[in-house]
């Protein structure tokens, strides 16, 4: 399967043309992360968001003054995209992001070619945007349903 | 193209997190499912929000499997 073709089953880009999905295709780059590799460490500045094409991983809040034990928020797999917090609103990582599975296979765009491409293609950039905003709110449902 | 069913894992009881992840098929209530190292009993099936695209957005409850 083309990575085009794989990506078209990424919600993030859900309802974008072929001619679209390609311009996204040429501003990724593949990443294979290994079992207990960090990909991104709460409080470090982060520029790139991530696509699992493969593989889980642990969203963990670290421990801090508040909240002095670390603990998994969730689990996140095939399909899912992380670190889209940082890359928008430019804060330090949220959480920190370990691989748990035996590797997980990535897909990272660099934030300055992600705004670039929105702001060039403004369908384009309305899709993701609507589609990030609708991710956010899946994870927060997910995140109230746990607390049931 | 079929339908892509994004699904919210919870577990029931304990402290593990859940998961979210896109399945390929629809689970089923009985099916056992495995999130990372643990394998589950899917309980509850509830569309979370309604459907967009090829997608499908669904909240599925598991409990444990004791060894």
């Amino acid at each position: 399967m083309t990575l085009s073709a794989t990506l078209s089953q990424v919600e993030l880009f859900e309802g974008l043309e072929p001619d679209e999905l390609e311009k996204i295709v040429a501003i990724c780059e593949e990443r294979t992360i290994a079992a207990g590799q960090v990909v991104a460490q709460q409080g470090d500045a982060g520029d790139e968001l991530f696509v699992i094409l493969e593989g889980l991983v642990e969203v963990v809040h670290e421990e801090t003054p508040e909240d002095p034990a670390p603990r998994t928020v969730v689990n996140l797999g095939h399909g899912q995209v992380f670190g889209e917090m940082a890359l928008v609103d430019f804060g330090p990582r949220s959480a920190t992001v370990r691989v748990i599975s035996d590797n997980a296979s990535l897909q990272v765009i660099p934030r300055e070619a992600f705004i670039e491409v929105c702001e060039s293609h403004h369908h384009l950039g309305y899709v993701i945007m609507r589609n990030m905003a609708a991710d956010l709110s899946f994870k927060l449902r997910h995140q109230h349903l746990i607390g049931r | 193209m079929s339908t892509i069913y994004k699904v919210s894992y919870v577990v029931q009881g304990g402290d593990h997190p859940g998961a979210i992840l896109n399945e390929d098929k629809k689970p089923e209530l009985g099916q056992r499912v495995t999130l990372g190292s643990n394998v589950f009993e899917v309980v509850e099936i509830v569309d979370l929000m309604p459907a967009r695209g090829d997608f499908s957005f669904l909240h599925v409850t598991v409990k444990s499997i004791p060894s």
